[in-house]
């Protein structure tokens, strides 16, 4: 929860060209892909010093206090930029563990001062005691902590390399941003657990919030830079934007992204006050953001032609990162399951006949 | 007070005024009524919205009712479509196309005559398109020729909503044909009592009638029903056709989003248990149900931009093209979630936009919402060429 007064709150749009300075002057998206993978390690250096780490984190613990409304535009031009660094885990445990009593502020805190660096692991219920293995989890080679958090069980804060808990690096389709297989085997609860309802809400809405928002601002990029291919692209004497079939698929991609941009929005701002159905559209606004950016990389490719069949021209790295995007932390089909009973009986209950 | 203040104060006005004057049998009444009974509900109706002064919020201050704020007006859409109310159906031409038509570009004769015949419940049509001018308006060939004080008016209007019960017809015709298409345009007020005037019904793939054709054969029409100047009627028509500023799309999703419950009972076989939800057809309710939201806070940042005067050019169309696709999948997943009993269920309700409770009625007519007022295929090219900046159609 956010603790600022108005005066201290700082303007999302200031936020988003403090993203897009960096962003510009350090960042070259192909470097990963290149087989150039310091450039991650250089940025998120850099944004630990800009101190981006402290925005979400209340003023109590040595943080700026903002709220999700300061962040969300820093998800969405990193997703812009297919950026390789992984902010949210670290700032999804902030957020989700500052609320979570005694112990959650003091991991919270320790977080914060001591600049470690969080993957959340959530595994399925049941399976905290036995040998459980998520195959991607984003960030984790890097982080210095992970936060294993069982649903209907308990959340615990593991060294990355305590007993019990293995990661693994994995190279995966997405070159750009780093993967590590996570394997819980029996964890000793060391320093404490919390319970993982304390946490586990605040945690995923977080999580998937900055996923819809990196996968808004990964498709806005890739219809933009797809619309300016074709633009140059010349056959039959004229542009092949002035083909009204391209036209329309372009424009239907586009009217996806707003809505996908506008329940963004929305979701955010429930997320930022926890007001009512805050959870539910939270991964509503995930579903959403992560389709219409598939939908776009996959027919941006269609778009350009044969070049987009290449390792070259850049299509291929939207589309990757927005398959990766639909299933990270749970597939949209998962994500849907987890929430449709919640939605139908929220729908049922405005019965008017 | 705070506009926003002002706004929470008329919603709870309008609540509580729907509580004690909203007729609650009227679905009952509507369904499978005949056009009479509808015409009487539709009067009825709109006979206790005058006399509230919530038929006429976007009129002048000078009006009843009127000099309500663009918020305003958006609160007042959406507590109708919340409380379940009837729609303006057989109104909503003449208190927003005519009535704002006339405020901004009528003569004060034109005013005194027909703003107070409205609030009695004079009902006016629209005679814009034609068998050969749809999405091309422009090229309208209904002519109009001046002789001494009259138009004497030949030609074919098609698609005026509710055309058969009209009294009077915001008419575009064309007087000169020499120059540009829109330049020779002129816009008329015509009497539908007019000699030469024979109105037909069009009925629809939903069995109903909603629009009507209009054939003019040698209609007079007198030189003091012009709007605007001769020839200029096509800047005229702008203004009519802005003249609803959105709301009809913000009533339209409002009710569509508070009937969501009834793709859930269908989901269920009609018993609410959702414990029975197949997992498919849940996933799709999750969708459809995102997709509502996020076009709920679409319309919202359009309406609050429309408000502070920072419209984008496209928004709307973006939003039209979203509403549409949506108002089609909506109604789709309902008719395939009631199989055979959708097939069979031919009573509707008259008058209530998207609650009619019957998927294939509300199937059916969602094409008018891809069709109409710019179809789909329109929306996306403004789309195309105005937002993404692709090249322009060459256009005749």
């Amino acid at each position: 929860m956010t603790t600022a007064t108005d005066e201290m709150r700082i303007d999302p749009e200031e936020m988003r060209e403090a993203a897009q300075r960096l962003l510009a002057d350090m960042l070259d998206r192909r470097a990963a892909w290149e087989g150039k993978n310091e450039i991650a390690a250089t940025l998120e250096a850099e944004i630990s010093e800009l101190g981006w780490y402290q925005l979400i984190a209340s003023e109590t613990l040595g943080g700026l206090g903002q709220s999700f409304a300061a962040l969300a535009p820093v998800y969405e031009e990193l997703g812009k930029s297919l950026a390789p660094v992984w902010l949210s885990g670290t700032m999804a445990a902030i957020d989700a563990l500052q609320s979570a009593g005694d112990l959650g502020s003091d991991w919270a805190a320790a977080i914060v001062e001591q600049a470690w660096r969080v993957a959340p692991v959530i595994l399925p219920h049941g399976q905290a005691g036995g040998a459980h293995c998520l195959p991607m989890v984003p960030g984790a080679p890097e982080a210095t902590h992970l936060l294993i958090v069982e649903e209907g069980g308990r959340a615990i804060l593991a060294e990355n390399a305590a007993p019990g808990v293995s990661v693994v690096p994995v190279q995966t389709w997405d070159l750009g941003r780093s993967y590590g297989e996570v394997e819980v085997v029996g964890l000793a609860d060391g320093i404490g657990s919390i319970d993982a309802a304390l946490v586990l809400p605040v945690l995923r809405a977080h999580l998937e919030l900055a996923l819809a928002w990196d996968s808004v601002g990964g498709a806005g990029q890739c219809l933009t830079e797809t619309v300016e291919y074709m633009l140059g692209r010349q056959q039959f004497g004229r542009p092949i934007a002035s083909f009204q079939a391209l036209k329309h698929r372009a424009a239907d991609h586009k009217v996806a992204i707003e809505l996908a941009r506008s329940l963004a929005g929305r979701a955010s701002g429930l997320f930022a006050d926890r007001a009512e159905g805050w959870s539910v559209m939270a991964a509503q606004a995930r579903i959403l953001a992560c389709d219409a950016y598939a939908a776009m990389a996959e027919d941006a490719i269609q778009m350009f032609g044969g070049v987009g069949f290449t390792w070259e021209y850049n299509p291929h790295l939207f589309l990757k990162r927005a398959l990766v995007n639909r299933i990270i932390g749970g597939s949209p089909d998962a994500v849907r399951d987890r929430i449709a009973d919640e939605v139908c009986s929220r729908a049922l209950g405005t019965r008017t006949v | 007070m705070s506009e926003q203040d002002t706004v929470a104060r008329l919603r709870t006005e309008v609540r509580e005024w729907l509580g004690q004057n909203l007729p609650d049998n009227w679905r009952d009444r509507q369904r499978g009524d005949d056009i009479p009974g509808f015409l009487a509900m539709q009067r009825e109706w709109f006979g206790k919205l005058v006399e509230a002064g919530y038929a006429t919020p976007h009129w002048p201050s000078e009006w009843p009712g009127g000099g309500r704020s663009l918020a305003e007006q958006i609160a007042l859409f959406e507590e109708l479509a919340r409380g379940g109310a009837p729609r303006m159906s057989l109104f909503f031409v003449s208190l927003y196309h005519a009535a704002m038509t006339l405020v901004e570009c009528g003569t004060d004769a034109q005013r005194a005559r027909h703003l107070p015949a409205i609030l009695k419940g004079e009902v006016w049509c629209q005679g814009f398109s034609e068998p050969g001018a749809g999405s091309d308006l422009a090229a309208l060939r209904t002519r109009a020729e001046r002789k001494g004080d009259r138009y004497i008016v030949s030609g074919q209007k098609i698609w005026s909503t509710l055309g058969h019960f009209a009294d009077q017809c915001l008419l575009l015709v064309r007087t000169d044909s020499s120059g540009p298409k829109q330049a020779g345009i002129t816009f008329l007020l015509m009497d539908m009592k007019s000699k030469g005037i024979d109105v037909r019904p069009i009925k629809q793939i939903t069995g109903d009638e909603e629009f009507a054709e209009i054939f003019l054969d040698e209609v007079e029409i007198p030189v003091e029903n012009l709007v605007g100047k001769e020839n200029e009627g096509w800047k005229v028509a702008q203004v009519t056709l802005s003249s609803e500023r959105g709301l009809t799309l913000v009533e339209l999703t409002e009710r569509m989003a508070l009937s969501l419950w009834r793709l859930v009972l269908a989901a269920t076989g009609g018993s609410g248990d959702t414990s029975r939800l197949d997992q498919s057809v849940a996933r799709s309710i999750v969708d459809i149900s995102a997709r509502l939201e996020a076009m709920r806070a679409m319309l919202a940042t359009l309406m609050a931009n429309r408000i502070a005067g920072r419209e984008a050019v496209g928004d709307a169309s973006i939003l039209k093209l979203a509403y549409a696709r949506l108002s089609r999948d909506f109604t789709a997943l309902g008719l395939r979630l009631q199989g055979y009993a959708a097939m069979r269920d031919t009573s509707y309700v008259l008058g209530a936009g998207y609650e009619t409770g019957n998927w294939m009625f509300d199937f059916l007519n969602s094409y008018q919402y891809n069709i109409a007022g710019g179809s789909n295929e329109i929306q996306r090219n403004i789309v195309s060429e105005r937002v993404l900046n692709m090249p322009r159609e060459k256009l005749g």
